[in-house]
């Protein structure tokens, strides 16, 4: 039986990371989803639609079905599209009475702690490619459980 | 320990974890190296770190934090560490929050913040040349205890790492 509690946590951390998240991929650079930091490292629209397979996955694991899958990335649009379609689809289970597969930890410590990582990973590649995102105070950010669309408040103390 | 405190101290443990995993067996003077104009190095990343996460602690103590660059790397992850423990120990007090800090703020803000920047570690040391191993994180050792620099080895390394460097073996 999962917690409340905890399992309300979660819905934050993922209305967390659709606001984060959004901010990051949100009026990039032209070029930026291919920019290639070094031979080695992955692209934006390669990071990007790793995060989807987070989410995927995630959800997986949540209905007690885990499944692994590593997709081609999208155009950045439709990989933006699908990041929010798999935050929704995650935060929707989440937000049902259904019970989950994992532990409230183990889905904060793989695949969420993972898509918040990626999102820092972006917003330095924007930096280095020349775009940066603004700083932000986010503990002010208007971010609730259940707001996971693309649909985002304005930042409430953001910086240069 | 009420719930919520639980899990936010179970995030910490796993920043702790992911940190380690970027900073383990780096190369020498990783902690300096810059990729790029306007990016910060590592020890310039954990020192932010530990700037987010004591800025947290002062909903709990007051006053403010603002943390001098320390000689070494090492010391600098050292401190990182120091903090998440202080940090964690409030977390299980059941000490109170001030000036209307709850626990989703804090998870939404220097707690995420610092996860993002661990990321960015990993990245670094992609960058730098010396990539770490990809693994999967929801088997990993992760205990709320456990927040100092000794970490638990990966129980499951992936087995397959196309972006891997030459004679890297599962």
């Amino acid at each position: 039986m999962s917690d409340p509690n905890k399992r309300a946590l979660l819905r934050h951390t993922v209305a967390t990371l659709a606001y984060r998240g959004g901010k990051a991929i949100a009026n990039v650079p032209e070029g930026f989803p291919q920019f290639r930091a070094n031979d080695s490292t992955r692209t934006p629209d390669q990071i990007l639609a790793h995060i989807g397979d987070l989410l995927d996955w995630a959800l997986s694991i949540a209905k007690g079905q885990q499944t692994w899958r590593n997709s081609t990335p999208l155009p950045w649009d439709q990989e933006t599209t699908r990041f929010f379609a798999a935050l929704a689809a995650f935060d929707s289970y989440l937000a049902s009475d259904d019970e989950l597969g994992a532990p409230e930890e183990k889905l904060f410590q793989g695949p969420v702690a993972d898509a918040l990582t990626h999102v820092g990973q972006i917003a330095m590649l924007r930096r280095m490619a020349g775009g940066p995102v603004k700083g932000e105070n986010y503990y002010v950010a208007e971010i609730e459980a259940g707001r996971v669309g693309a649909e985002q408040p304005p930042p409430r103390r953001e910086f240069d | 320990m009420e719930d919520r405190r639980r899990l936010l101290n179970h995030f910490l443990a796993a920043l702790a974890y992911r940190t380690q995993k970027a900073l383990r067996e780096a190369p020498e003077n990783f902690g300096s190296f810059r990729v790029s104009d306007g990016v910060r190095t590592p020890a310039e990343l954990v020192r932010h770190m530990s700037s987010v996460l004591g800025y947290a602690r002062t909903f709990f103590v007051g006053g403010h934090y603002w943390p001098e660059p320390l000689a070494s790397f090492a010391e600098e992850v050292e401190r990182f560490h120091e903090m998440l423990g202080l940090l964690a120990q409030h977390l299980r007090n059941g000490d109170s929050l001030l000036e209307g800090m709850t626990e989703e703020r804090l998870l939404q803000g220097p707690f995420s913040d610092a996860m993002t920047h661990a990321g960015q570690l990993a990245l670094l040391r992609r960058l730098a040349g010396a990539p770490v191993a990809p693994e999967n994180f929801i088997v990993a050792e992760i205990k709320e205890e456990r927040l100092g620099p000794d970490q638990a080895k990966p129980v499951s390394p992936d087995k397959v790492w196309p972006e891997a460097p030459d004679g890297w073996k599962p």
